[in-house]
């Protein structure tokens, strides 16, 4: 079992409103192993952020509500730790990067001595010591040493995004957290700033869930994929198997609904409908309103995840038929 | 699709607009609700007690009979060194405070609310030229303003009315010219250019509506403050003219006698902190009514 | 390569903004020229900063233009005052970004998608209006039960469709589409794009299309023009393009584009060094001098370089190619 960084089991989360309940997240399962990067996959509402948030136990509370589950992180369980082993965990353990570089950086305070504040508090270096550590990260993710004295406006926004790579690795954490990353950056800076992790992480051996809505970035830099939607996993597996033997409906109307690069005129296949409201959750399989497999039976029970073959698993009660198969998958 | 059908179909997805909106979560809000009665408690017996007393003998008229009374069943709130009933002259002095109190605040609004918008529409010299003169205003206490205004034009209720009126100005250009400028960055507003609307349109149809919120909840709490800075204004006896009974001048009268007849001061000194007290509250469950979660 | 017949619906020739910045003028559009035919899209593609929104805003007259000249259906348009130019309005409008900003929060569906009816008069009855309204909410797939809603009450996609509906109410010629799906989900993003291709299909609309996702202009446009710095660095037909692109911009940025593929063939990623640099007091020589592996003793030296056409409709800036 301990060859895994992160084992998150059964996870429900659920944000208690004036206006009725969130449900989230609804029983998540997923596992990270070491030196493994996981893309976590879903549109906007489907509990990715806040499943990062809850690895940290930072869920905002209230509303925030951790209702249930385990989450461990090499092996000791988040949930029961006691506040300083918490903050001892954040940091040391795992590191988060967010989406918008400008609000995750203090604008009055110079890049250098953000760096240098948190390898203080948590490797217990002197001021001056922290500093110059802080300078040898700049130049790791490549930013001129002498930066260290400007202040977060004077950067530009793939500068901002590499200071806070800088600083979420400044303690040599095993896991790191990433947050649509390079979501806020123009592409060609994207691609500079995921080489750049993907490089470092490599180095460090460190682990990485990966969190975005983008397929092409996820190919490009993980291991491994599970799909999120409405606070389920509905599909995981390798990048291999989720992208070339895809078996979930809804990541085969992820893929249909991308413009193709290659060839040019067709028409985009989309989901139809929209993303449930996690207030009011459909009964059953949460995507069955805009599944085009779906079934009556499909509202009957909410589909368990089932081997697929391999580390390969979908969340699909299409495939009690054992001749089912994705209208993607059905030639050749 | 037939001639006839549309309009009904209009009225068949009738929701709640945003003022029933805004009213459902300000009845919600127990505060307001207080505050809001009392108001309206406020102004009907202003109205009333036109009627109910006779001014002459009442509220100006002395009363040998009834100098310093306590308060009692006959009085309830007491008699003054005139022998005057103190809660007849609340009552007739809520006129003076409550048209006071929300006439300079209206005038102020008017002027604050063109000033504002100009000055956060277009910025550049006429912002500079507003703003500034509104600094110089700001640096001026109110009170001294009010006593300059005052000194030239006469002690009268006009007068007083009319030097509130610059410090409500003041505040309301600000704060309009504060939220217009918020306002003049979002995409909707060059999307109503896109569309050909004229500048004045934009400003009246677009701009305006988005920053009344914040207007609104100012206005209530300036009619408070205003009420106060005239009672401030009548105790120093530059407000209204001595044997009016507005609340502030009562106070005044009755700073002489507080150890003989401490009510001469209490209860002017009540209404007025009541009266300031439901406006803030109104003002509070106005804001919060009105804070919509249109921001995100 | 254009066809013949095709009517030349907006002609641009040496489009340039300038900004008066404390540093400098900022050369927000620098020289910029391209004809779009009737029924056709151009797509502008360019990273944050290239002057992409500012040329859409400035084709319209949105922005006033510092120099350069804009005829739309056969009319210059460049010197046309606010007034003049709201009458036009009726045949160019615009669809924005942010569907959360792009809405007056305090109107209903009906008031926003009627706004441009009622103000050009286009219809004066109540009765009009109403059907027309939900005609154009039927046209982009918003359904009837909103007309009383507020943009709050609605999602991203959503708002999009009135964003749509608006630009469509006064029956317009082109549309300038500013990253018109970037806000939304994918599966949202693939609704609306298949729309906005269907209207122009159905209606003959004319698009320029901005944005900074090369996969979505290649679905959508039948030209593309790369924008760097205010400048336009290479323009050609869309499947040229892609499948010859000259500019080494053109190269780096297609090159970026993360692709959803896993296995089989990767290509070797062509990564470009260094950011995007300030548009102030721009120095005459390549502008993309910097960052540009392909670059030469000649470039450095020589002044900036003007588009030429190199093949059949396909324009590129750049003195090594």
């Amino acid at each position: 079992m301990n060859d895994n960084i992160l084992e998150i089991k059964d996870l429900v989360v659920h944000f208690e409103t004036d206006d009725g309940v969130v449900r989230a997240i609804n029983g998540l399962d997923i596992s990270i192993g070491r030196e493994k990067t996981l893309g976590l996959v879903g549109e906007t509402g489907a509990g990715k952020t806040t499943t990062a948030l809850s690895v940290l136990n930072l869920v905002p509370n209230p509303p925030g509500k951790i209702k249930s589950g385990t989450i461990k992180i090499d092996g000791k369980d988040v949930l029961t730790m006691s506040d300083a082993e918490l903050e001892n965990m954040r940091g040391n353990d795992v590191a988060m990067i967010f989406q918008d570089p400008m609000t995750a950086l203090n604008p009055v305070m110079t890049v250098g001595d953000q760096i240098a504040e948190s390898i203080e508090l948590h490797q217990h270096l002197s001021g001056k010591e922290a500093f110059e550590k802080a300078k040898e990260l700049l130049k790791l993710v490549g930013i001129a040493e002498n930066r260290a004295y400007d202040y977060p406006h004077q950067f530009s926004g793939g500068m901002r995004q590499r200071a806070v790579i800088a600083i979420a690795l400044a303690c040599e954490p095993k896991l790191l957290l990433a947050d649509e990353p390079t979501t806020a950056l123009d592409v060609t800076i994207q691609a500079q700033v995921l080489a750049l992790m993907k490089e470092l992480i490599e180095r460090r051996h460190m682990s990485m869930l990966l969190i975005t809505h983008d397929l092409g970035v996820v190919a490009e830099t993980c291991d491994d994929v599970a799909v999120m939607y409405a606070g389920r996993i509905v599909e995981i597996g390798t990048a291999d198997e989720v992208f070339n033997a895809t078996s979930h409906p809804y990541t085969e109307g992820l893929f249909n609904s991308l413009p193709n690069l290659h060839e040019r005129g067709e028409e985009l296949i989309p989901i139809k409908g929209l993303m449930p409201d996690p207030m009011d959750l459909p009964k059953g399989c949460t995507f069955a309103p805009r599944c085009a497999y779906a079934t009556p039976a499909c509202e009957g029970k909410v589909p368990a995840l089932r081997p697929m073959g391999g580390t390969h698993y979908v969340a699909c009660d299409a495939y009690d038929d054992p001749n089912f198969r994705l209208r993607r998958n059905q030639n050749g | 699709m037939n001639q006839t059908s549309s309009v009904e179909i209009l009225k068949k997805y009738r929701g709640r607009s945003m003022a029933q909106e805004t009213f459902r979560r300000l009845i919600k809000n127990r505060g307001a609700i207080i505050g809001a009665c009392f108001l309206l408690f406020l102004i009907v017996v202003a109205v009333l007690s036109e009627f109910v007393f006779d001014y002459d003998t009442q509220i100006i008229g002395m009363n040998p009979l009834a100098l310093y009374a306590a308060p009692g069943p006959e009085h309830i709130f007491g008699c003054d060194n005139m022998g005057r009933d103190i809660m007849a002259r609340i009552c007739y002095g809520a006129r003076y405070s409550l048209s006071i109190g929300i006439g300079s605040v209206a005038i102020g609004l008017c002027f604050g609310i063109i000033l504002g918008s100009l000055a956060g529409f277009y910025g550049g010299v006429i912002d500079n030229l507003v703003m500034r003169a509104n600094d110089i205003l700001y640096a001026i206490p109110n009170i001294m303003i009010a006593v300059v205004v005052v000194s030239i034009l006469g002690t009268s209720p006009s007068s007083l009315l009319f030097s509130l009126c610059i410090s409500a100005a003041s505040s309301f250009t600000r704060i309009t010219r504060a939220a217009v400028m918020q306002i003049r960055g979002r995409e909707f507003i060059e999307s109503a250019y896109a569309m050909g609307l004229p500048t004045w349109k934009v400003i009246l149809r677009h701009i305006i509506p988005n920053c009344l919120s914040p207007i609104i909840v100012q206005m209530t709490l300036a009619v408070g403050t205003n009420i106060i800075s005239a009672s401030s204004l009548s105790f120093l006896g530059v407000g209204i003219p001595v044997p009016l009974p507005e609340w502030g001048a009562m106070l005044s009268d009755g700073r002489a006698y507080i150890r003989s007849a401490p009510w001469m001061c209490i209860f002017p000194g009540l209404a007025i902190m009541l009266t300031v007290l439901a406006l803030n509250l109104m003002g509070d469950g106005l804001r919060d009514a009105l804070d919509p979660k249109l921001k995100k | 390569m254009a066809d013949r017949n095709a009517k030349v619906l907006l002609e641009v020739d040496g489009l340039t903004k300038y900004f008066n910045t404390p540093r400098g003028p900022l050369h927000a559009v620098d020289g910029v020229s391209f004809t779009i035919e009737q029924g056709k899209t151009l797509g502008i593609v360019g990273e944050s900063g290239c002057g992409k929104s500012t040329t859409g805003r400035a084709i319209i007259k949105l922005l006033e233009p510092t120099s350069g000249r804009i005829v739309f259906d056969g009319e210059d348009i460049t010197h046309y005052s606010r007034s003049k130019m709201r009458k036009k309005r009726t045949e160019m409008t615009m669809i924005f970004q942010d569907p959360f900003s792009s809405l007056d929060p305090r109107q209903s569906v009906m008031q926003l998608i009627s706004e441009p009816i009622r103000e050009h008069r286009l219809l004066t009855s109540k009765e009009q209006i109403a059907r027309r309204t939900l005609e154009l909410m039927d046209t982009v797939g918003l359904a009837r039960r909103f007309v009383n809603s507020y943009p709050h009450e609605l999602d991203g996609g959503r708002r999009q469709r009135i964003g749509i509906a608006r630009a469509l109410a006064v029956d317009p010629k082109l549309i300038v589409c500013d990253e018109p799906v970037s806000a939304l989900d994918v599966s949202i993003q693939a609704q609306i794009l298949n729309l906005l291709k269907q209207l122009q299909k159905d209606i003959g609309l004319t698009y320029i299309f901005i944005t900074h996702d090369l996969s979505v202009v290649k679905y959508f446009s039948d030209d593309i023009a790369v924008m760097y710095l205010g400048q336009m660095v290479e323009k050609a037909p869309s499947d040229d393009l892609f499948a010859a692109p000259m500019h080494p911009y053109t190269q780096a940025l297609l090159s970026a584009i993360p692709i959803p593929v896993v296995g089989g063939q990767k290509k070797e990623r062509q990564l470009i060094r260094g950011e995007i640099t300030s548009p102030v007091n721009l120095p005459d020589q390549c502008r993309f001098l910097k960052r540009c592996d392909a670059c030469q003793e000649k470039c450095a030296s020589s002044p900036n370089p003007q588009l030429r056409e190199v093949a059949p409709g396909h324009f590129v800036a750049c003195h090594c190619v």
